[in-house]
């Protein structure tokens, strides 16, 4: 993952080419560029652009793996309009990405702004946010269901210790399974977004707030008006980021409910696997994950949109 | 450093990288004759914790000096995924074994296993328990090896203590009650009456055994009976929580071999399962088997159970030496060497029960005797194209019901109107 795709590396000065020697150098610098890149652009083909192409072919053909594929146009599509499991998982995913993202945007920044400040022992504490990202996901989702384990749960038992007598059932709970994957992701991702915030925040110039304070403006007004304009770059890319991974969200939730109860936490990733892998039924799910790629596809490209307006 | 150094070790490494992919897709393949032994390869799930393969393998070389035979070794949940992948590359793995009859329908529908009539006729198809769920159409693809079914375990000691009878000629509802008298908390510690895993075949594989209903009819109203016991149950207290069961991930070997449970329906596997465990050391608990608790008392004894095989691969680099071994280990020979590590073989005749209630630590006692011999055992999933996805619904719902989110009769109505446009239409 790069940040420097979003925050603007400045362009060396390029010296206007006036010899033959010096277009003869300029082929030879791209060539060793491109040598550079190789093994990594190797390694994209063979395992990911290959493998997508060959996917949004075969979204138009019927394909079990043991025979040939079978061109059947825009049948696979018109299966997945008619399912009913197709708008499950579709409006599953929606609402995770509407809960996950700003969620996790808010509380990310919110953690920045504590922990961005000198004080002793601050270390420990950035770490400590930090710790759940590079925790095993596996580990997370297994600590999390304990916790929300409807009877026995700290979660409710904290609940009905605060006077709650009708706790929610959590991940046995169809209304209240996707709310509990939704926290449980937010605590796991609010680290390293926190990170990154915490990076935005420190190039902010101190002198834009003493000159606010000047002005006479209260903390408020400072967050609104120096902090959160500052911090525009860095949100873009988080909200992208952070999109991008919500609509692709599985292993957290297979491990966590496994889609259930019901359908309740079914995602379309999930949909895909179960449909390939799961049933042999690489065609369609196929036509699933292009259907997937063009949402998030549609998403990140309205996002950049705005932000280009806004920078105007 | 100069440019054209760099550029050399980019390239190195890329070639570095080139030779390291091709190294690690060769290195698996080699197959043949070594020091005159003929390789077998079969494909084999979790092999350090699935006990038979070992026995199986090692008896057959010790019977057959020039066979060695080499583990595929998979993992038990990514099985039938990988060897569909393995199958459509091409592979030549001699032996596979069949892990369930869905996927073996998917396998012989398209052409990947070799027809063994030959190898069934000379076992005997009259004592092959479950041979029908292989038989495509007079052919067969795969011998049964191994065949499991389900019945009752249940704790003698906490039955004593509760001043009850072994669980003898249960119906549903005696069971229910016996159950909730069973059920107590001393010391601040629960002890359910029973325990029911959040399987869906608990409730639905029994009601379709037991009232000869079809899984993938969408027509599902035999399901009822048996949905309103395990609510019953569940609601009594009597059982633990499917909700609880579900979100903790909880093992029903925990909860029998802790005495947590006093009585658990369950799968013949696990016979083999707590004689390690109790050999190991890890549970003292004193258990016997009962039949299955039935709808009626007439004595009849309905279960339901699945069988694992051997097919032989049509790539197999060993077609006859693979055909050999499937005789072997579904024949009597095969059943003797699983029997005694507590693995229910397919092949049933006197010798071979003589041979397995000989094991060392299963309870010998006449109902558990009984148990091993339900006078029916019907197939856990009809075999078709449509079990897969038929699974898939049936589950999803079963969750839905059992968590009380859906009544047990919209439960069914909703798996019927799902099963009936999803899959059948």
């Amino acid at each position: 993952m790069t940040t420097q795709t979003i925050t603007q590396a400045p362009v060396p000065e390029r010296t206007a080419p006036h010899s033959r020697g010096n277009r003869k150098q300029a082929r030879r610098n791209a060539l060793i560029g491109w040598t550079f890149i190789l093994p990594n652009f190797l390694g994209f083909l063979a395992f990911t652009l290959i493998p997508v192409l060959a996917a949004f072919a075969l979204s138009f053909m019927e394909w079990t793996s043991f025979s040939a594929p079978k061109w059947v146009g825009l049948k696979n599509f018109e299966r997945m309009i008619a399912s009913d499991s197709f708008w499950v998982a579709l409006r599953n995913t929606v609402v995770y990405a509407l809960g996950h993202v700003p969620l996790t945007m808010a509380l990310a920044l919110v953690l920045a702004m504590l922990l961005n400040r000198k004080l002793k022992g601050i270390g420990f504490f950035r770490v400590a946010i930090f710790f759940p990202y590079i925790t095993s996901l596996v580990a997370v989702a297994v600590v999390w269901n304990m916790l929300f384990s409807p009877d026995s749960g700290p979660v409710n038992q904290f609940l009905h210790g605060i006077g709650i007598a009708e706790a929610p059932g959590w991940t046995s709970s169809s209304d209240w399974a996707l709310p509990a994957v939704i926290i449980t992701s937010v605590w796991r991702d609010m680290g390293y977004y926190m990170v990154l915030y915490l990076a935005g925040l420190q190039a902010i110039p101190t002198e834009l707030y003493e000159a606010a304070e000047v002005d006479g403006a209260s903390a408020w007004q400072r967050f609104w008006n120096v902090t959160l304009p500052s911090l525009r770059p860095t949100t873009f890319f988080v909200v992208v980021m952070l999109t991008v991974s919500s609509f692709k969200v599985f292993d957290l939730i297979v491990v966590m409910t496994n889609g259930g109860p019901g359908r309740s936490t079914t995602v379309l990733s999930q949909l895909i696997y179960q449909e390939g892998i799961g049933e042999g039924k690489f065609g369609y799910s196929s036509a699933i994950s292009l259907v997937l790629f063009l949402i998030v596809l549609t998403v990140t490209v309205l996002q950049f949109k705005i932000q280009q307006r806004r920078e105007r | 450093m100069k440019r054209t150094t760099l550029a050399a070790i980019a390239l190195a490494v890329t070639a570095g990288l080139g030779l390291t992919g091709c190294a690690g897709a060769a290195g698996p393949a080699e197959t043949g004759n070594q020091n005159g032994k003929t390789k077998l390869t079969v494909s084999v799930w979790n092999y350090e914790g699935t006990p038979e393969f070992k026995a199986l393998f090692d008896g057959y070389e010790a019977a057959n000096p020039n066979v060695d035979i080499e583990p595929v070794d998979i993992l038990a949940d990514d099985y039938p995924q990988k060897v569909t992948t393995m199958l459509a590359g091409g592979d030549t793995t001699d032996v596979l074994t069949m892990k369930n009859v869905i996927d073996y329908a998917r396998y012989a529908n398209n052409g990947q296993l070799q027809e063994i009539n030959s190898v069934v006729d000379s076992v005997g198809k009259d004592n092959l328990a479950s041979l029908d769920a292989f038989d495509m159409n007079g052919k067969y693809f795969a011998a049964p090896y191994r065949q499991d079914f389900w019945l009752l375990y249940y704790n003698k000691d906490l039955f004593k203590a509760a001043g009850i009878d072994d669980p003898k000629d249960l119906t549903w509802e005696k069971y229910s009650e016996i159950a909730k008298k069973l059920t107590s908390t001393a010391d601040g510690k629960k002890v359910y009456g029973t325990y029911h895993h959040i399987w869906r075949s608990v409730v639905q594989a029994i009601a379709a055994a037991q009232n000869g209903g079809d899984q993938i009819s969408g027509e599902y109203g035999f399901f009822e009976d048996q949905y309103n016991t395990a609510l019953d149950l569940q609601k009594s207290g009597a059982t633990l929580d499917f909700g609880t069961a579900k979100s903790q991930k909880t093992s029903y070997r925990t909860m029998f071999e802790t005495g947590q449970a006093a009585m658990m329906p369950m799968g013949t596997w696990y016979i083999a399962g707590i004689l390690q465990a109790k050999k190991d050391g890890k549970t003292n608990v004193n258990w016997g088997l009962a039949p299955l608790p039935q709808k009626d008392s007439s004595g009849k004894v309905s279960t339901f159970g699945s069988p694992t095989a051997f097919a032989v691969n049509k790539n197999a680099a060993h077609s006859e030496e693979a055909k050999k071994f499937i005789e072997w280990a579904a024949g009597e020979e095969g059943a003797k060497t699983i029997s005694k590590i507590g693995v229910v073989p397919a092949l049933q005749n006197d010798a071979v029960t003589a041979e397995y209630f000989k094991l060392d630590g299963l309870p010998t006692d006449a109902l558990s005797k009984k148990a091993f011999t339900p006078d029916e055992t019907a197939l856990e999933m009809p075999v078709s194209d449509k079990s897969a996805a038929t699974d898939k619904i049936l589950n999803q719902e079963h969750d839905l019901v059992m968590v009380g989110e859906r009544s047990v009769t919209d439960g069914i109505a909703e798996m019927g109107k799902r099963v009936k446009d999803e899959v059948l239409k």
